[in-house]
């Protein structure tokens, strides 16, 4: 019986891009120059330059990401959210039908 | 000039290049919390049970990492809310940094003809992009959407509500500018039309007046 259990709980691993996200540093967007890839439109470099330390982005830039990068949060994110915000299951969304994953 | 940065990191790898094996990631000039209130079963709710710290973020690949996987805010229950917080800072009136200080809010009547969800979206970037205020304004705590029966809400919340408190080092005209220049892009990042107004309240008139709707000190 205890080697069943065990043999069933093997745990989930993290993703390559959860991975990224952990291991990756700050980039500093004041001094590094990046080359982005294609048409991705740099952060407006003359915002973040002379402007002290802020980290400027205006909204085209930040919106480039969202298709980008889906990964959750952990691995037990899923869950995480299940008992922070609950499964809605109670709630009244005005009739409008569950629109399921984005 | 950045060549001596780039060569001694090695080569700069984005999300852009790579999702699954990227180098750096791009920060956020402060740390934000996310919280979601809980609606409640209707009696004897204690509202601290029911506000909830989701989880703190510091980069903007963090941040698309949740915001692609938590529920969208057409999909909350009524009586729901989200607060995008400064960390540290609680979305509470009580919480001695918002004590005074005030919010811009709007609410957007039309529950079914509107895209909550694009509308609350451009106010988290609007936030963690840090293009709501200029630096040194300091006045941006958080941004708040509650979702009710007949509205959904958009709030801003604000540092101080534009006097020169004890320590301000701004005039009262200084800091009313400020205040509305806030108000101003908040608005337009809302795409609210010219003609609708957006208000601001201090959060002891909220407080004292036992409603959140009382009457609005400055619009614009």
């Amino acid at each position: 019986l205890k080697l069943e259990t065990a043999k069933n709980v093997e745990p989930a691993q993290p993703t390559p891009g959860m991975q990224a996200l952990k291991s990756a540093r700050f980039l500093n967007v004041q001094m590094e120059s990046v080359t982005y890839p294609g048409d991705i439109l740099s952060p407006n470099p003359a915002k973040n330059q002379g402007k002290g330390n802020a980290c400027l982005y205006d909204r085209k830039f930040l919106l480039q990401f969202q298709e980008v990068f889906k990964e959750k949060p952990s691995i037990d994110w899923d869950q995480k959210v299940k008992e922070t915000l609950g499964d809605g299951g109670d709630s009244a969304h005005s009739g409008r039908p569950s629109a399921g994953a984005r | 000039a950045t060549n001596g940065a780039n060569q001694a990191d090695g080569e700069i790898v984005t999300v852009f290049h790579d999702p699954e094996n990227f180098n750096v990631k791009h920060p956020l000039q402060h740390k934000w919390t996310l919280w979601f209130t809980k609606p409640g079963s209707g009696k004897g709710d204690n509202w601290n049970e029911l506000l909830k710290e989701v989880i703190s973020f510091d980069s903007v690949e963090d941040f698309w990492g949740i915001y692609n996987n938590i529920t969208p805010t057409s999909q909350l229950a009524l009586k729901s809310d989200y607060h995008l917080f400064k960390t540290n800072v609680r979305p509470e009136w009580e919480d001695p940094q918002n004590k005074h200080g005030g919010r811009w809010s709007y609410s957007f009547k039309e529950r079914k003809s509107i895209d909550i969800d694009s509308i609350w979206l451009q106010v988290l970037l609007a936030a963690i992009g840090e293009t709501l205020e200029d630096e040194g304004d300091n006045e941006v705590m958080g941004v708040v959407v509650n979702v009710r029966r007949a509205f959904f809400r958009i709030g801003l919340w604000t540092r101080t509500v534009g006097k020169s408190g004890p320590g301000g080092q701004r005039t009262n005209e200084e800091g009313k500018a400020v205040l509305m220049k806030i108000g101003a892009r908040f608005k337009e990042v809302l795409g609210v039309p010219d003609e609708e107004q957006v208000d601001f309240m201090g959060h002891t008139d909220s407080a004292h007046s036992g409603s959140t709707r009382a009457k609005a000190k400055i619009t614009i």
